[in-house]
């Protein structure tokens, strides 16, 4: 048994070292592709700490958009900000209240742009075409130039559009769905066109431009075939491509319930206060259990280390936005996440002033205190659970952090802190029951 | 060892005082200060180089500009980042009834911009809420809240079986009451203003809470099926006892960590976190001491009274 733990421990501390080091400094191995940054890179923080505009938007009064149609806008707005080469964004379709959370961050140097302008650009109608095009008209990217006397299809001669397996080829696609009109000018325009490409544009920005492989007759026979490098992808870009179609058809305005920007100026220095805060906090936190309960102290402060480093990486590698209250939550579990490694340990001393062995007592107090710290950590979770559900943005962020703090403690606790103090606790100056935090003899009921 | 159970008297007088003080501020205060999350209307922040601007004059050129009732207030804080220096914002709130139309917000920017010294290429903060979203949110808060609540008392209820769940149940719920009226007791009193992060706090509030109310309830569950001949009274007390420097270096760890965060944010001025971090101290301790005085010695009450009741009724049945 002793061997066991021993060589456990070993391995565990091995780990904690190599995840804490990668976290720091990040890991290149060189000429194996391997290139982890450190967690500083890659920790997306929220627009509280950035700045930037976050608007809830929801259909204009009267209109009673589908789930589908929502997509749809979804992705229209997509289209529109990626037209604007704004990239870094967050956009989340709320379907239940059927509205869309658009979150950009703050750019340096970005050009001012009055919030509320902006906004009503993004939510403004969708109009969708599908054009004939010159191949001599390209714009500077090389992508077709929109040409307003060859419309060939407008929005609402398309009803729908879905995507769909190709049972000959395996790859998805995208089906039309036309209107009696609109399968008519198809008909035509697709006679006229073969072997030349048309364009679809939405407003005045270029998606795509499939070429036409034959004439098209009938309102759902046309299909577009979409590339990608893998099935998967395929089937992605199909998706993407049909809500975009399917967005053309929009019939309603987005307008900005909730709309708020940012300045820059405040969060940074929030960012920086509240980092030192979280450093100072960790560092006290862990002398105290250090010189409260000494040897297992120092226990707790490798798995304490273990949760904390683990928790940040998480977080970081999952690119999940995160805000200030987030960063509190995480500062909040630095103190939570002790409790259990508390509960067990002062059981333990219980035990030992009881007369148990040391050994004994270890093992008697992770198995009594267990239910207790389960159950205490449910009730945590539960309250994180219900948070997450309803809060919004910098809520959920702190919502998530705080379950994912309670999360690990609770994994730390039960595995990290018992293999490790059990090890100890086999070798032959461990014995003394000071270094449990007991006092000699006196038991004290 | 102290009696927690019998000296309960004293503990809910003290309970009930707190919620005394608390209703005669919610009066005074005329209300809570509800922010513009939960109220709608249209909040601008500008950065002003003036450390002593005159907030009556700025809510008289807002009036002229914009024809509504606007709240002027100055605030400031300092940037870490840039060596502590200081930025002083004026904030402009209109109420839910006059939300800024976009003429009205750029007639209000541009007043401002020309009797006040505004720093240059400043970003201005800007909050546009419509009153439809605020009632959302004060539904869905309430909503959390009770879910919360009633998620935990079916939890106590299923888990704490020995213990009489339902009745343990009622009493750790009765306890999150408490904290609740604690943390609303602080709001109204220091008007601290109502935001998202209230109902972050209080959820908070609610899981810290119960882990410590369950701690102890834990214990009561494995000593009542070892101390059997204990009173009901003694039994809790024990169990108290027995968990009360894992309580106390529970409470120490966290509160530590809230205290640190306060102070920084308290020194610095960042108002968004102590907003925040206040009410998150406040509803820890009260967490601790409605695990004891309040949770324990209603279970207590609870089952001697279930008891009483069971020995009425067989006289009766017989």
């Amino acid at each position: 048994m002793k061997g066991n733990y021993g060589v456990k421990s070993i391995v565990l501390i091995i780990i904690i070292g190599i995840m804490t080091y990668i976290a720091l400094a990040g890991l290149q191995i060189p000429g194996t592709g391997v290139n982890i940054e450190n967690v500083e890179a890659n920790i997306r923080y929220g627009i509280d700490i950035r700045g930037g505009i976050r608007a809830v938007l929801t259909a204009e009064e009267g209109a009673n958009p589908t789930d589908s149609q929502m997509e749809a806008a979804r992705q229209t707005i997509e289209n529109r900000l990626n037209n604007k080469r704004i990239y870094d964004k967050t956009l989340l379709l709320e379907k239940a209240n059927k509205r869309i959370v658009l979150e950009i961050p703050y750019q340096v140097g970005q050009v001012e742009q009055d919030p509320r302008d902006a906004i009503e650009e993004i939510g403004m109608t969708a109009m969708l075409t599908f054009r004939e095009v010159d191949p001599n008209k390209l714009d500077e990217n090389g992508d077709y130039l929109p040409l307003d006397d060859k419309i060939v299809l407008k929005g609402d001669d398309i009803v729908t559009t879905e995507p769909e397996l190709d049972q000959r080829t395996g790859r998805t696609i995208v089906r039309l769905h036309l209107s009696d009109e609109g399968a008519k000018k198809f008909e035509t325009a697709t006679e006229r066109l073969v072997g030349k490409p048309l364009a679809i544009f939405m407003d005045d920005q270029f998606i795509s431009a499939p070429n036409v492989q034959e004439k098209i007759s009938g309102k759902d026979s046309a299909t577009i075939s979409v590339t990608g490098s893998t099935v998967e992808e395929t089937a992605k870009e199909a998706k993407k491509l049909s809500d975009t179609i399917n967005a053309g058809a929009l019939p309603f305005k987005l307008v900005a319930k909730d709309l708020e920007q940012i300045s820059p100026i405040l969060g940074q220095s929030a960012l920086d206060v509240i980092i030192l805060a979280g450093l100072v906090a960790l560092i006290l936190v862990g002398l105290y259990i250090l010189l409260y309960y000494r040897l297992p102290g120092i226990i707790a402060d490798i798995a304490f280390i273990f949760a904390i480093v683990a928790q940040i990486m998480v977080i970081a590698y999952s690119h999940m936005s995160l805000t200030l209250p987030g960063i509190a939550g995480i500062i909040l579990t630095i103190g939570m996440s002790l409790d259990g490694n508390v509960i067990i340990y002062e059981r333990i001393k219980e035990e030992i002033r009881s007369g148990k062995t040391v050994k004994a007592a270890i093992d008697v107090g992770f198995d009594r205190a267990f239910t207790a710290i389960f159950d205490g950590n449910i009730t945590i979770l539960i309250a994180a659970g219900v948070l997450y559900f309803f809060g919004t943005g910098p809520i959920q962020s702190f919502a998530f952090t705080l379950a994912l703090g309670v999360l690990l403690n609770f994994v730390t606790c039960i595995s990290i802190s018992k293999t490790l103090l059990q090890a100890v606790s086999s070798l032959k100056f461990a014995k003394n029951t000071w270094l449990y935090g007991v006092k000699g003899g006196k038991v004290n009921v | 060892m102290f009696d927690f159970i019998g000296k309960k008297k004293y503990f809910f007088a003290l309970s009930g005082l707190i919620f005394l003080i608390g209703i005669i501020g919610f009066i005074v205060n005329g209300g809570f200060n509800l922010d513009i999350q939960f109220q709608g209307g249209t909040l601008v922040e500008i950065q002003v180089t003036d450390q002593n601007i005159d907030t009556n004059k700025a809510q008289e050129i807002a009036k002229e500009a914009t024809g509504k009732v606007v709240n002027a207030q100055h605030s400031y804080t300092f940037d870490v980042s840039k060596g502590n220096e200081r930025i002083d914002l004026l904030v402009l709130s209109v109420s839910s009834e006059g939300k800024l139309s976009e003429e009205e917000y750029n007639n209000l920017v541009s007043a401002i911009s020309k009797e006040f010294k505004v720093k240059e290429g400043a970003k201005i903060g800007l909050r546009d809420v419509d009153a439809s979203m605020s009632k959302e949110l004060s539904g869905k808060s309430m909503l959390a809240v009770f879910l919360a609540c009633v998620l935990m008392l079916i939890y106590v209820w299923v888990r704490f079986n020995a213990m009489n769940g339902l009745l343990a149940g009622f009493a750790s719920v009765l306890a999150l009451v408490h904290d609740i009226g604690v943390m609303l007791v602080l709001y109204a009193v220091f008007r601290i203003p109502v935001n998202e992060s209230f109902i972050a706090a209080i959820l908070t509030i609610l899981g810290y809470s119960l882990n410590d109310t369950i701690v102890i309830f834990d214990r009561i569950r494995e000593n009542g099926t070892l101390l059997r001949k204990e009173s009901l009274a003694s039994l809790t007390n024990k169990s108290i006892a027995q968990t009360m420097s894992r309580t106390l270096n529970t409470a120490a760890t966290t509160g530590m960590c809230v205290l640190i965060l306060f102070a920084f944010a308290w020194y610095n001025k960042i108002d968004s976190i102590m907003e925040f971090i206040l009410p998150l101290l406040v509803g820890m301790i009260s967490g601790v001491y409605s695990t004891i005085f309040i949770a324990s010695p209603v279970w207590v009450m609870l089952k001697e009274w279930q008891a009483k009741r069971k020995l009425a009724s067989k006289p009766a049945k017989a």
